[in-house]
């Protein structure tokens, strides 16, 4: 039962933060129509900033919403250099374009900090918190407290202010959002901004997690099965589904990996099943698609024949 | 396809084969992945190009390619191992597309994206047929009891099979199928109304999309010795992608440009690089130049290189006004 506890407790972490970079797609998809494959490289960048700026001898307080600032200029650099020139354009050339920043942005890490894995500083002291048995390690505790709270702070932001309001109006109904006075180009950009500022911090987390490598531009790819179970235009479907993802993953690799390898190993030749975790949410993926296109949140939509 | 397109395509074939015996070992590795590269490319473009259907999934295909044709290869078929892997990779699209034939656009190339990364996942597990992470070796197979395992050898297979997809592709084009794929490609409601099977016209797509992969995949394995998941992984996919934009979607030249373009490209950061001697930060400058390739490509010349071609083209013939030049038009589908 501890043990049951303890994978939630991880897959509740590893997912709010799975969450949080998730809404950035979900925010820029609502107000642009663009699927950015380049959030992943956002997530990395944001987490090589931080470091960048601790080894700079910034404490993490301000290390981590520099990292945020910093990125938050990149999203709107990418709108207006890369993503403005190219409104007209289909939607697979949009998609194309998106991961070209990818590559560029990895090449870009890849050129400064080197291929290798790197120790990430100690953002958050070191030991566990106990409940009922149950160990939470600081970081997991921080990284999931953080990004929840950040992903509940931004949906009220989107709800409850006046900013918020007129991010809805341009996501709803661009021309009735200019002939209001919504100046919707910059709400565009705004979108942008946030979202990658969100990722950015995601990465920092992430990096605190697992270690600060070029691989976190892959995790980045994990919201993409989030965007769709939670459906593409729901914001809380985004929230509600990273977490359900991060537990799926969780329980994968602690619970179902070590069932399934025995019953290979019983029975045929193949000895271990690799990284069962990172493949689910794609199987995940297409059993939703399949069933159930327009996510859980989503409304029906036309992509749908 | 007209006359004088295949008849420069048998030439420009014949051409490369006659003098490969003469050629050097370097220069025929890269006739061969140019060549695998534009029939991979090939391929996803009939998907893509004349379709309408980007796709992540094509490195993917190709692997299982690859892995069919190097298992019945050790297994002693021979060059039938070519025609089997593409048949594996054609059976595998058909079961990624058949599913992915009620989603459009976004959806469907999220859709192959999870295709992709469970592919690879199983190139690594499934032990027995793929021997997991260290890749499955292929023995060269024999032809007239001639091994093909030299570099030469290797290119000259690549370019006549590639010699073969391209007109194969170009009597497609003409053909009613082939016609219904444009009309799908460009609206699927016209299309139904033109009395074409949407479902039927898609499910030729990726079957012969997934065909052709499978080739490419096949001789990718035969001629590297090896088949291995990292090989085949997403980034290949993105490559592939990248081949029919930068060459230019939907047309029968394009998709080799594109593939030349890509393939050789990092091929010469590396001799630049090794030039000025500063290897520490070759691979991330290739990495660097592939994305601002594609960033700049679908900014300025969304129509690849072919639209560039067609412009030069064009300015040649008005330069000296015989006619010509509408033909240039028209075939600018």
């Amino acid at each position: 039962m501890t043990y049951i506890l303890q994978l939630m407790t991880a897959g509740l972490a590893v997912g709010s933060v799975y969450a949080l970079i998730a809404l950035g797609i979900v925010l820029i998809y609502k107000c642009s129509g663009v699927v950015n494959f380049a959030q992943g490289a956002f997530v990395m960048m944001g987490a090589y900033l931080t470091f960048a700026g601790s080894r700079l001898g910034l404490p993490p307080v301000l290390a981590v919403p520099l990292a945020l600032v910093l990125m938050a200029g990149i999203g709107v650099l990418a709108e207006r250099a890369v993503l403005r020139p190219m409104l007209k354009a289909p939607v697979v050339a949009v998609m194309m374009v998106t991961l070209g920043m990818l590559i560029v942005i990895r090449a870009f890490c890849l050129a400064v900090w080197g291929p290798d894995p790197l120790a990430f500083p100690r953002i958050f002291p070191d030991g566990a918190l106990e409940v009922f048995g149950v160990f939470i390690t600081y970081n997991y505790l921080t990284a999931g407290v953080l990004s929840i709270l950040l992903s509940l702070g931004f949906l009220v932001f989107y709800r409850f202010t006046p900013v918020g309001l007129m991010q809805r109006c341009a996501a709803d109904n661009p021309r009735a959002a200019l002939a209001i006075g919504i100046h919707t180009s910059n709400q565009v950009s705004l979108a942008w901004a946030m979202s990658a500022g969100l990722a950015g911090v995601g990465g920092t987390l992430l990096a605190t997690l697992n270690g600060l490598s070029l691989g976190l531009a892959d995790i980045g790819l994990i919201a993409f099965p989030v965007i769709v179970l939670g459906g593409l235009t729901s914001l809380g479907g985004a929230l509600v589904a990273g977490l359900l993802l991060g537990l799926l993953q969780s329980f994968t690799d602690g619970l179902l990996s070590p069932t399934i390898e025995d019953l290979l190993r019983a029975h045929t030749t193949i000895y271990s099943v690799g990284a069962l975790q990172q493949v689910v949410p794609y199987a995940l993926l297409v059993a939703v698609l399949l069933l159930r296109p327009q996510g859980i949140f989503g409304r029906k939509g036309s992509e749908r024949l | 396809m007209k006359r004088a397109q295949f008849i420069v395509g048998v030439a420009v074939a014949a051409a490369v084969l006659a003098v490969m015996p003469f050629l050097d070992r370097y220069v025929a590795y890269l006739v061969t992945i140019v060549a695998i590269g534009s029939i991979g490319a090939l391929g996803l473009n009939l998907l893509t190009g004349l379709c309408g259907q980007i796709s992540f999934a094509q490195a993917g295909l190709m692997g299982i390619g690859a892995y069919t044709a190097g298992n019945l290869c050790n297994a002693g078929l021979g060059l039938l191992a070519i025609p089997l892997g593409g048949l594996a990779a054609a059976v595998a699209s058909v079961v990624i597309g058949l599913p992915a034939l009620r989603l459009r656009g976004l959806y469907f190339a999220i859709a192959t994206l999870a295709a992709q990364f469970i592919l690879e996942y199983l190139f690594k597990i499934l032990e027995p047929l793929t021997h997991g992470i260290s890749g499955l070796l292929i023995r060269p197979p024999t032809v007239l009891g001639f091994a093909i395992q030299d570099d030469r050898a290797n290119a000259g297979l690549a370019v006549a099979l590639l010699f073969l997809v391209w007109s194969g592709i170009g009597v497609l084009r003409a053909t009613n199928l082939g016609r219904s794929f444009l009309v799908v490609r460009e609206n699927e409601i016209v299309a139904r109304g033109m009395g074409i099977d949407v479902a039927r016209t898609k499910f030729w797509a990726f079957l012969l999309s997934g065909f052709i992969a499978g080739i490419a995949g096949a001789i990718s394995g035969i001629a590297s010795r090896l088949a291995n998941p990292e090989a085949f992984s997403f980034a290949l996919s993105v490559d592939y992608v990248a081949m029919i934009i930068v060459g230019g979607q939907g047309t029968l030249t394009g998709p080799l440009l594109g593939a030349a373009f890509v393939t050789l490209l990092p091929e010469a950061i590396q001799r630049i690089g090794e030039l000025f001697n500063i290897p520490s930060i070759l691979s991330a400058l290739r990495e660097f130049a592939f994305g601002m390739l594609i960033i700049l490509f679908l900014i300025f010349e969304p129509l690849g290189l072919m639209a560039v071609v067609r412009k030069l083209r064009l300015r040649l013939t008005a330069s000296k006004p015989s006619g010509k030049s509408p033909s240039a038009t028209t075939e600018a589908v």
